[in-house]
This record gives structure tokens, sequence and C-alpha cells, in this order.
């Protein structure tokens, strides 16, 4: 293995330093049209009447679309994967708007300007509606359910249990009950959305120029809502700019432009602006968990009862919808701990907000909710945090189970929080605290602990339903240079050095004679995701590497029939196949594949001219304990001038097994726990109780900067570093933790102030408040 | 209406009409189609439009195409000599310091004017700030940072401030 494992730049770098990244607003066709929606003003109203008589007639405007119009030509709209009791709904409104953003005409003009100020003209007479704005009027069953074909604002509701609840809970000497809540927040990649659809009359093929994570779930939403062929449906996707779980949905935008490209037959495309994308592209993370905790005095976790409310806004996501996302929930919840009994009962409830999408790490809320709970346990019990998790962690031994049934054997939690408290030097900080105490100053001092499935141990991801195996295509080509096929969908993670990595290692190639293929549905195979749920390290990986084996295979048959040796004993390097210790005798992989190409019948019998394999993975060579998991530690000030928080230290201990490129792993954790800090700090998709967005641009959504996150210090502690598949996916866990961490740290710094911290936002008038120097 | 202008874009001059509304980034996007320069926001705060202008960082959505009239303009494709990354460009490929590439051209540009105006940070904690101008959602930043400490160290002669930064450097 010489690539494996190398901090090897990528190969994306050339084109997105030089400026020749193609992004989707960079795609330019002939005779493009260009469009503009006209969006609610009003979190909740009823239509009256809609005059678009002006806006026809309007400079460059080609066509203009309402509901009703587009009502005739698309929809219902219904998610090709059912998560819930699914509303009726069209890609424009019919009747009522849902949310301020939400989709009321479309203009198509000739540019962007030309639509853009056409939907100006469009007069709307609305009746305002009482907005359902917050939990507490969802939850009222005397208030109407905004979705009138449903019978109540409370969309889905689930039960979990694990153990005997009743039972450990007797068991205890005290019972803490704590409602933790984090806030509603946005994914924000840098690049917005946007669609170009390219209609062909002739063919009746749809092309559809689209910035996803997921071009095949693209291409079966569009094919199912819009009742196109799916075989005459192309869906393309070069460079994307970011996405976070925000661009694995299909939008109604989407079909609105497809569906004016049909209408009109030329290509159409759409760019959304930035006060659009924050208003109205998706939303993340508005959940809350009232928790009671019940411990024995020494500080046993016997027992946990959980109660998750979950906002989704107004319309479910596409092609899955929030109501997917308790079930991840509530079964990682309890996390890596000893509980003896656990229950959860979680709702779905629907509001006059915007769509809930996935944000990276969509289930994080149990890691913050576990990990706050932990510390606030401790404070309570007089233990120290470090103490009071060592106590209660499953070692990870044969046959260890969360309480929720998913096995965690071989799981590294307490050797990562071990060596996370030794590098940030626990006890000297802790007496530096003290000294910091004494001249006044506040520091403090946090760490918290996390499981990331990905893949997840064996049951998970057989039982992974939609989620589990992964296909791809290996083939060595005419040349002997190899191609590799793939079902991801990148926007940023580097597939494109990682998966040629593995398979150059495997093939014996060099790494500029392999090829990474995506982002073409007629070439790349089906995946509901693509590049999602950390799914690439392992599922992904595992894919290349099992046909590269496969493609292999059959190469050494071929070399070993025609150099009269056995194929086990040949190996391949720098694309030379030789007996191993014998350098003189060699054929080339490029002799092999010219052969098999242009005279397969020249090939020795009972071989296969077909050097491409494109099994389905399905885990087969997984090793390890499935999850990625580890601690995050760190330091902080808090200035009680001002009310702001200096990240003195940061470090992270990661176990993702086998690290396949250190620069790619790094990067995934470094901003996966910025936009932890981000979280905690400084964003918030703020509403007011009218229902009215106040977040809509970079001067009211606040984003850190690299003033803002400090420098983030990383280990690894490679667990199954020899195995055959040893890969796990890291994308997630950076985030899904550093707010815990980030809170229990400020937390511990204002004890001396008797600070409970159970909201997650925290600006620094809120730290303030937390601290008695200002009341709320 | 539009308005005659000369400019100097990448190197090459340009006679031109503009439409005195158009933005620089959509002139230079659309009527040059010199499309590395990305629009992130629109309302001047993510610096993903920045280009150089007589060789300051600027951003292009906050510029009107006119008023660059007469003007050197500068954009990410200008950096590549026959087919040679810019050390900067180097310096930043080998730490890994991108993955999207949206906010990048932005991000490459500031440095450049940084680099190219000869006023190196004294530490890691200005080069922060003075990146601050510029929103990235993937990095968590450090790997920019690390970048364009290693591009100040390439692409000076070791003067006192560049090593401050160096030493500082957290590898």
């Amino acid at each position: 293995m010489r690539l494996v494992g190398a901090k090897i730049p990528r190969v994306e770098d050339r084109r997105i330093l030089t400026g020749r990244g193609h992004y989707i607003d960079d795609v330019q066709l002939p005779f493009m049209l260009h469009s503009s929606f006209l969006r609610s003003p009003l979190a909740h109203g009823r239509i009256n009447s809609i005059d678009v008589t002006e806006a026809r007639r309007a400079p460059g405007v080609v066509a203009v679309y309402t509901g009703e119009d587009m009502k005739a030509l698309a929809g219902p709209i219904k998610p090709v994967i059912p998560t819930g009791p699914a509303p009726e709904y069209f890609p424009l409104v019919t009747d009522k708007v849902l949310f301020v953003g939400d989709l009321v005409a479309m203009v198509v003009a000739e540019s962007r300007a030309q639509a853009e100020d056409a939907c100006e003209l469009i007069e709307v007479d609305y009746d305002p509606l009482p907005a359902v704005v917050d939990y507490e009027t969802a939850l009222d069953p005397s208030v109407p359910p905004i979705f009138s074909d449903l019978e109540s604002n409370v969309l889905v509701t689930r039960h979990l249990e694990g153990g005997d609840v009743d039972a450990a809970f007797k068991e205890a000497d005290r019972v803490i009950e704590v409602e933790l809540s984090q806030h509603r927040v946005a994914d924000v990649p840098m690049e917005t959305r946007g669609v170009v659809a390219d209609y062909d009359d002739d063919s009746g093929q749809l092309t559809v120029h689209s910035a996803t994570q997921s071009p095949q779930g693209v291409r079966i939403q569009l094919a199912s809502t819009l009742d196109h062929p799916i075989n005459k449906l192309v869906v393309l996707t070069q460079d994307v700019g970011g996405s976070f779980g925000l661009k694995i949905n299909i939008f109604r935008e989407d079909f609105c432009v497809c569906v004016a490209s049909k209408q009109i037959g030329r290509p159409v495309k759409w760019i959304e602006d930035r006060n659009e994308h924050m208003i109205a592209s998706g939303h993340a993370r508005e959940e809350k968990i009232l928790a009671q905790v019940a411990v024995s005095d020494a500080g046993d976790v016997l027992g946990l009862k959980a109660e998750l409310t979950l906002d989704q806004g107004s319309y479910p996501g596409l092609p899955f919808g929030a109501a997917i996302f308790p079930s991840l929930i509530d079964v990682l919840l309890p996390g890596p701990y000893k509980v003896k009994g656990y229950s959860c009962d979680s709702k779905v409830i629907t509001t006059n907000k915007c769509v809930y999408v996935a944000y990276r790490g969509p289930w994080a809320i149990e890691t913050w909710a576990r990990e706050r709970l932990l510390d606030i346990v401790a404070h309570e019990l007089g233990l120290d945090p470090a103490e009071i998790r060592r106590r209660n962690y499953l070692e990870g031994a044969e046959g260890d189970q969360l309480i929720t049934g998913r096995s965690v054997s071989g799981i590294t939690s307490r050797e990562t929080l071990d060596r996370a408290l030794a590098l940030i030097d626990y006890e000297e900080v802790r007496s530096q605290q003290q000294v910091a105490r004494n001249e006044g100053r506040c520091v403090g001092v946090g760490f918290a602990t996390f499981l990331e499935a990905a893949p997840g141990p064996p049951e998970m991801r057989l039982g992974g339903g939609m989620f589990a195996g992964e296909q791809a295509t290996v083939k060595l080509e005419a040349d002997g240079r190899v191609t590799i096929i793939t079902a991801q969908s990148p926007h940023g993670q580097g597939h494109e050095t990682t998966l040629a990595q593995v398979v150059a290692d495997e093939m014996g190639v060099s790494m500029d004679q392999v090829q990474v293929v995506y982002g073409d549905t007629r070439l790349t195979p089906f995946s509901i995701v693509g590049t999602g749920g950390s799914r690439a390290a392992t599922w992904a990986t595992g894919a290349v590497l099992v046909n590269a084996r496969k493609v292999k295979e059959k190469v050494l048959a071929i070399a070993g029939a025609q150099l009269e040796v056995s194929p086990e004993d040949l190996e391949i390097s720098e694309g030379i196949i030789t007996p191993k210790g014998v350098p003189s005798k060699a054929i080339s992989l490029a002799q092999i594949a010219r052969q098999a190409t242009l005279g397969p019948a020249s090939l020795p019998p009972g071989t296969d001219a077909n050097l491409e394999s494109n099994e389905r993975f399905l885990g087969e060579g997984i090793t390890g304990s499935g999850w990625s998991g580890g601690t995050h530690a760190c330091v902080v000030e808090v200035d009680l001038g001002t009310g702001a928080v200096k990240i003195v230290r940061y470090v992270v201990i990661e176990d993702c097994g086998r690290v396949i490129n250190p620069g790619v792993v790094a990067g995934q954790i470094r901003g996966g726990v910025a936009q932890g800090i981000g979280q905690v700090f400084y964003e918030r998709a703020a509403y007011d109780k009218e229902g009215n967005f106040l977040a809509g641009t970079f001067m009211d959504y606040l984003l850190p900067t690299a003033a803002e996150i400090p420098t983030i210090e990383i280990e690894y502690v490679e667990s199954d570093p020899e195995g055959e598949i040893g890969f796990r996916g890291v994308g997630e866990g950076g985030i899904i933790v550093a707010p815990a961490a980030l809170t229990n740290a400020i937390e511990d710094a204002l004890l001396p102030f008797g600070a409970k911290i159970t909201e997650m936002y925290l600006p620094p008038a809120k730290v303030l408040e937390l601290a008695g120097i200002i009341e709320e | 209406m539009t308005m005659d202008m000369e400019l100097t874009v990448n190197g090459s001059a340009y006679q031109v009409s503009a439409d005195p509304r158009r933005t620089l980034a959509d002139f230079l996007r659309e009527d040059l189609r010199l499309t590395g320069t990305h629009l992130g926001c629109e309302h001047g705060v993510c610096g993903a439009c920045t280009v150089m202008v007589d060789g300051s960082a600027v951003r292009s959505c906050l510029m009107l195409a006119v008023q660059a009239d007469g003007c050197d303009v500068m954009t990410i494709e200008g950096l590549e000599r026959d087919g040679q990354l810019h050390p900067l460009q180097e310096s930043l490929r080998d730490c890994h310091s991108f993955q999207c590439g949206f906010c990048t051209p932005g991000f490459v540009m500031t440095a450049l004017a940084m680099i190219e105006e000869g006023s190196a940070p004294a530490s890691e904690e200005e080069l922060r700030e003075n990146l601050a101008g510029n929103l990235c959602r993937c990095t968590g930043y450090q790997s920019i940072v690390e970048g364009v400490i290693e591009a100040v160290r390439r692409t000076t002669d070791q003067s006192a401030s560049a090593q401050g930064a160096v030493e500082k450097r957290v590898s």
C-alpha cells in the first residue's frame, strides 16, 4: 500500500484553484432563458386572487405561471420515500401560502433581471391567517391544522424502548429532569441552489443540470412528480459549492424549471439569490428533548426517559421528509453508556416556517442532549464530568450493545476520552482554572463523546433499507488506464482523490492512471443519497475496492496463463505485472487491456475479456466496530464584561478506523467543528411571533470567519488499522459533538454563578444572563 | 444605454460597451465568460467574488463594471502562467486548503493582494483578521491559514514578518 494513508494533494484542486471549476451558474446553453419566483410575504394566508396581466406584458417575459397553471402540468408532489402522512401540495401554491418565502408564481424571461422585474408586477390579494410558529401552538389541538387534508399539526409519533425503564427508575436514588432545546439554523453552503432544465422536443429527453448531492435521487423524484419517463430523464452534476445535507433534497423550484423548459422548448435556468436562500431553501435542527435521568448517588446512570419534539416547518422534504430523523435520534440518544432502561417518545410537528432539511449529522441533538445531561448530572452529584463518563461507558467488549440493541463491540469511547484529557493536560487546566478564578477570570473546560454510525454495526447496515449497500464500476480501459464510476456525487469531499488512491493501490497503478466518473445518471449507479450520511469512506470505498479486486483477478488470470505462472504468484506495480521475485518476466496492464479489447478471441482459454466489474457491495469485508467516534475537549475563557467566549484550546480525538487521506479527513473534522462553533455562538434562523423571517442576509445570519475559529488539534485512534475494509465515515462527527464540548466548557466556566445551560444558542447576551450579570 | 470603456483583464486589453448598471462580477462572468469569479451573496459580505483591481482586492459584486474603466483587473484565471501554478496556488494545494472550491477564488485573490502588497502579516492572528472578510463553510479555515502562511514563506525572502508567521504556524 503506497497511497492510502498519505496526504496526497487533491486531484480537484488544480481546477478549483485556477477558476476552472464548473458550478451550476456556469452552465450556459444556447437560447437559455432565466427564471425568478414570486414568494409569499406572509407566513400563513389564503390567496384570494392573483393578477399576472402586467407581468406577462413586461419586457423580455416569455411565460408566467401561477399555482393553477403549474398544477395542471405537475404534481401533486409525493415523496418517493414516504416517511409520514403526506399532505397534497403542488410546485406552486394553489390556495394557501404556508411560510414566508413560499412559492406563489414563476416568471420566465430572456434575462434574470427581466424575470425579477416582472415578478414585481404580479398583484396578489391575500387574507392573512394566524401563523403557527412555535411548539405550543402546533401542539394545541384547538388550532386548525395548517394542511387542511391532515388531521393535526402533529404529523408523526413514535415510541422506542430498551431494557426495563420502570425497574431502572425504581432502583434510582434520584431523578433529574431537564428540557434541552436546540435552535433553528441553516446549512448555508457558499453556493446557493440552482438548476438548468433542457428539454428536447424531438427525443423527449429532459436533461437537468442540478447542483445536488444525489443526481439519481433528483432523477427518480423528478420522473415521479413530472410523470416523465425515467429513461428519458438525464441528471448531470459537476462541481457543487457545498451542501451539508441541503442539496440532498429535490426542491419545488426544480419541478417548475423542468415544466417551463418542457412547455417552452428552450433551456431554463434558475439561480437562487442569497436572500431567497436564507428564507426559503431549507432550515434545520429545531428540536427539543424533555429528559428524565435516573441515577444512583454514586453516579451510575440507570435510566433515561425522553420526549423529543421536532419542528419540520411547513412542507415535507423530498425525497424523504424530516419525519425520518426521530428514528435516528432515538436509537442513538443513550449513546455508549451502560443505561439499564430507556424510553423515547417522539413527535414531528408542522409549522408555518421554512422546510426542515438534513444538516450534517441530522440526528445531532442526541449527542448534545446526552453529553449536556451527563454534565448536569455530574454537577448535581458533585462528580467530575470525566468521572461520570468513565463510570458509565460501555467498554466495547464482545457482545456489548447500546440499550437500543445496536452492537458496539470494538468502540473506543473511553480511550478517546482518556487521550483527549491527556492532550489538554486536564489536571493542569483544572489548577489553572482555580488560579484564574482567584484572579477574577472565568475559565472553563468541557468535553463530550460521540458515536457516528458510518457505516454502523452489521445490524444497522443490513437493516438500513435504502441506505444499505452501494454499487460501483471499475474497469480497465483499452490503454491500461482505470476508470471508476461511483454513485457518490462529491461537493467538497475529494472523492476524485480518495477513491483513486484506494483503487490505484489495489490495481498497482499510479494515481494519474485512474479517472473517477460521477454526476451523470446515464453512467452512475443508483443511490438515493449520493454523497451523504458519511457513506463514502466505507460504502463507496468498499464498492470500488471489491470491484477493483474482481478486475485484478481477471487480469492476473490472463497474465498467469500467458506467463505460465500461477496468478497468486503475480504482483502489479506501476502497471507492470511480474512474478514475485522474478522481475525479468513481465507483462503490462496495458498489453493485457489492449489484447482484451481488440483481440479478445486470442486470450488464453478460460479467461474473461470483460475487464470491468460493477457488483453491488453489501458490506462484506468491513472490519471493526462499524462506528466512528471520539471525544472533543476544549478550554474556554468567558469575558464577563462583554459575554464573548474565547476558545483557548480545542482538541479532537477521532477514531474513524483507517485514514485514507489525512488532508481530507482533517478537513472534514475541522469544517464540522467550525459549523458547531457557528451554531452555538453566531447562527440562528430566527422568526418573530408572526412568522416573519429575521435572518435574510449575511448581516443577520452570521457565519464564523477565520478570526472566530481557533486552531483545532487532531489526533487519531486508528482502531483496526489493518482491517480489510477498515475505513469509516468522518463527515458528521465534528459538528454533532462540538456544541456539546463547547456548552459543557462554558457551563463549567460559569459554575460559580450557578449557570445551567439548557438552550444551545449562546450569543454574548445569553452568556451574560447565565452569569447573572444581566437579566433575561 | 451603454457606456464605452477600456480596461485590462488578466493582461488582455478590452474595448467594450457595458450597461452602467452591470456589476463588475456580472461583466466578468457573463460578458467575458470568466466564470472563476463566484457570487456567494451579492451584498458584499462573503468575499467569493473578490478580484484585484489595480493591485487591490475588491468585491466585484459591489463595483460597477464601468467603474473599472481604465483599470487593470486580475481574476483567478490570471494566476496560472503557461500551465504553471502560481506559488500561492501550489501552497494552497499542498496544504489541502479548500474543499468545495466555491469560496476559493475569493480567498486566493484576497491572499494574492496581501502578498503582492508585501504586507505579510506579523502573526497568525493578524493573518486570520486579514482573511476574515472571506467566508468559507467547508474547512474551518485552518487549512487556508496554513496554505497562505506557506505561500508567504515560499514567495518572500524570509523577511522578518514572514518568519514571524511561519514560527507561529501549527502543523
